[in-house]
């Protein structure tokens, strides 16, 4: 694998994990644009339809309610759940979610799991664990097939290998699947890991899945994919199990509708994703659980700003547009979910306390985002949360507050900028340019004006 | 104290504002659902086939079995030549499932599938292609309206179905058949 995979294991500084991907300029670009064709589908999708701006706003409007009821809208679940036979287990975090499914799973002697794509089990770190108790554990959407067979993390929450080339994925299919050497075409990929998956869904003892809603009058799941691989799990083998974080549900099916038609249109621009599955029960003989899953999610919520995070529905609209994502890839946010989101969601437990900086503040993600999760703003926060915790990185933590005062100092910084003019004007770049750091890394310096904005404002505008 | 009893406890005080459920009156496009519902089928990779109804639909499914196509159907007055196996794994080799749709949806294409129509649950996502069946007069504006007219009775399974299963997970191309089945005709009878 290339040097853009060797940055997805272990933690570091995200400036450093985003230098290792940079290394390749051809690759970044394409990765940026196919991120940015993602933005402008989900542009089309959203410009399609005059009531955008309303389902955005009654989306936050409903995740809200139900995260001030959450604790109400969760037993109404469980209990509706159970009339309909299905059983609910919980959670306070990973480890004990992780004993749960293997317990579940032991129960039936299983050997083989097939799962569909599920943020939160990645989250939970569930397939090493339960690889460790001798299961064999199969992803089954392409993408995250793809990352398994390469052994690497998912690099986007929707697209888990869009990091990767059609000639990687053809290389890694000729070693792992037997396709012909050299072959890169995307259809006949597909098909080869159709065949493939194919008879793992037919051999499989259980199937898991993530769940993108849970409906609490009804004891629902509702469960989305294209590929139709979630359901070719859940309904062969008699064991279906679901996992869910706290902030999965919604209190009707009404509010099921309003996150569906804004999820697929913000995610990839399709109207609706190809299968929107509602689970109200097992099948004939079948077992069907459900564990619903806190992890931190309780404590979150325990902070007006933080709290906002659990709003989002995992579209992933706000990485394909952070521009600071498209540039540094999945891997460089030491954490399961990368882009904005991920900051939001995982710069809590980011040991490098560099992750919040990952951003601009732009923006363009809160804009995007169907929940109107307030992403910068979050961000934002987090920076403080770090300053207040003596968590500041190095450099800020030094020499920041020294800025603070220099520019808070009107004669300081006057005499100085003029300094600086001057020696812009006479010095040459190669001396000054280290005096710039990685700003100047990729960037020319300016050409300095000959006077300063205040000089020449008393000299035009002033009276 | 149990996990459920300390996330309960835990979620007793939070810190957002107390928020009304909003109530969802969004104005639905109501000028030719049909043809709405065919452009939006057609952006999701499926076909509609408006004329002929049910005769016409028997007639194809004749001639693929002629051919020695497997033809499963759970649609009334459309004969395959499969019965409903035993058990799911059996219809691994479907080449045709004819499934009844209970109603549309003009805004994205997708129809609604009730598992009391599928023999076993898995039968519209494992055949190799799918037609669904639907009456015209059973197609309406949008997703809000859809949601309230779903059966989806205590233990069931329902599923909107948009099109043929996808991905693009390589290179963003698009490639139509990934796990479940590689064309969808929706017929309108």
């Amino acid at each position: 694998m290339s040097t853009n995979h060797s940055s997805a294991i272990g933690s570091a500084v995200h400036a450093k994990k985003a230098e290792i991907f940079c290394r390749d300029e051809a690759r970044v670009d394409w990765h940026s644009k196919a991120l940015w064709m993602l933005r402008e589908k989900r542009d089309r999708a959203a410009a399609s339809l005059p009531e955008w701006e309303q389902l955005r706003q009654l989306g936050s409007e409903l995740k809200l309610h139900t995260l001030t009821n959450l604790g109400h809208y969760l037993e109404e679940f469980e209990k509706n759940c159970l009339d309909n036979g299905i059983l609910v287990h919980w959670a306070k975090d990973g480890v004990e979610h992780n004993q749960i499914v293997h317990k579940i799973l032991a129960a039936k002697q299983v050997k083989k799991l097939v799962k569909s794509k599920s943020m939160l089990t990645e989250e939970c770190h569930l397939n090493p664990y339960l690889e460790s108790q001798g299961i064999e554990v199969i992803d089954t959407d392409l993408g995250e097939r793809i990352i398994q067979l390469a052994g690497m993390p998912p690099s986007h929450i929707v697209v888990p290998a869009i990091h990767m080339k059609k000639e990687e994925v053809g290389d890694l299919f000729h070693e792992q699947l037997g396709t012909e050497k050299g072959a890169s075409d995307p259809l006949y990929l597909t098909r080869a890991a159709r065949a493939h998956l194919r008879e793992q869904f037919l051999s499989a003892d259980a199937a898991m899945t993530g769940v993108n809603m849970a409906i609490a009058n009804k004891g629902a799941v509702v469960v989305c994919t294209n590929e139709g691989n979630a359901d070719m799990g859940a309904n062969l083998p008699k064991l279906q199990l679901h996992s869910m974080g706290i902030d999965k549900i919604v209190p009707d099916l009404d509010s099921a509708a309003v996150l569906l038609r804004t999820l697929a249109r913000n995610a990839t621009g399709q109207p609706i994703t190809t299968y929107s599955s509602f689970y109200r029960g097992p099948q004939t003989d079948g077992e069907m659980h459900i564990i619903i899953v806190d992890n931190g999610r309780t404590e979150m919520l325990q902070d007006k700003i933080l709290a906002e995070s659990l709003k989002c529905i995992r579209c992933g609209g706000c990485l394909n547009t952070c521009p600071v994502y498209r540039r540094s890839g999945g891997y460089s946010y030491n954490y399961t979910i990368p882009g904005p989101i991920g900051i939001a969601v995982g710069a809590q437990n980011d040991d490098t306390n560099s992750i919040p900086w990952a951003c601009t503040l732009c923006g363009s993600c809160s804009y995007v985002c169907p929940t109107k999760v307030p992403l910068d703003k979050i961000i934002h926060h987090h920076r403080r949360l770090k300053a207040q915790a003596g968590k500041l990185p190095y450099g800020k933590r030094s020499y920041m507050p020294l800025v603070g005062n220099f520019m808070a100092s009107e004669t300081m910084l006057n005499c100085s900028m003029s300094v600086a003019r001057t020696a812009l004007r006479v010095l040459p770049g190669s001396i000054l340019k280290p005096f710039s750091g990685a700003w100047g890394k990729y960037r020319e310096l300016p050409v300095a004006p000959s006077s300063s904005f205040e000089t020449w404002f008393n000299k035009n505008r002033g009276k | 104290m149990s996990s459920k009893q300390s996330i309960l406890n835990a979620l007793k005080k939070v810190a957002v504002e107390p928020q009304a459920l909003p109530t969802f009156d969004v104005a639905p496009r109501i000028d030719d659902v049909i043809a709405q519902f065919e452009t939006n089928l057609n952006t999701v990779a499926g076909t509609l086939h408006k004329t002929g109804g049910v005769e016409a639909l028997q007639a194809h499914i004749d001639e693929l079995t002629a051919q020695g196509k497997q033809v499963i159907s759970t649609t009334d007055g459309i004969k395959g030549n499969r019965a409903v196996p035993g058990t799911a794994h059996q219809l691994r080799d479907i080449d045709y499932a004819v499934i009844p749709g209970d109603l549309a949806v003009a805004e994205n294409g997708a129809i609604w599938v009730n598992n009391k129509n599928l023999g076993h649950r898995v039968t519209p996502f494992i055949c190799e292609n799918l037609f669904l069946v639907i009456k015209a007069d059973t197609v309406v504006a949008n997703l809000h309206e859809a949601i309230n007219q779903i059966g989806l009775e205590q233990g069931e399974f329902g599923v909107f179905i948009a099109g043929p299963s996808k991905t693009a997970d390589i290179e963003q191309a698009l490639v139509v058949g990934a796990h479940g089945a590689c064309s969808l005709n929706v017929y309108l009878i």
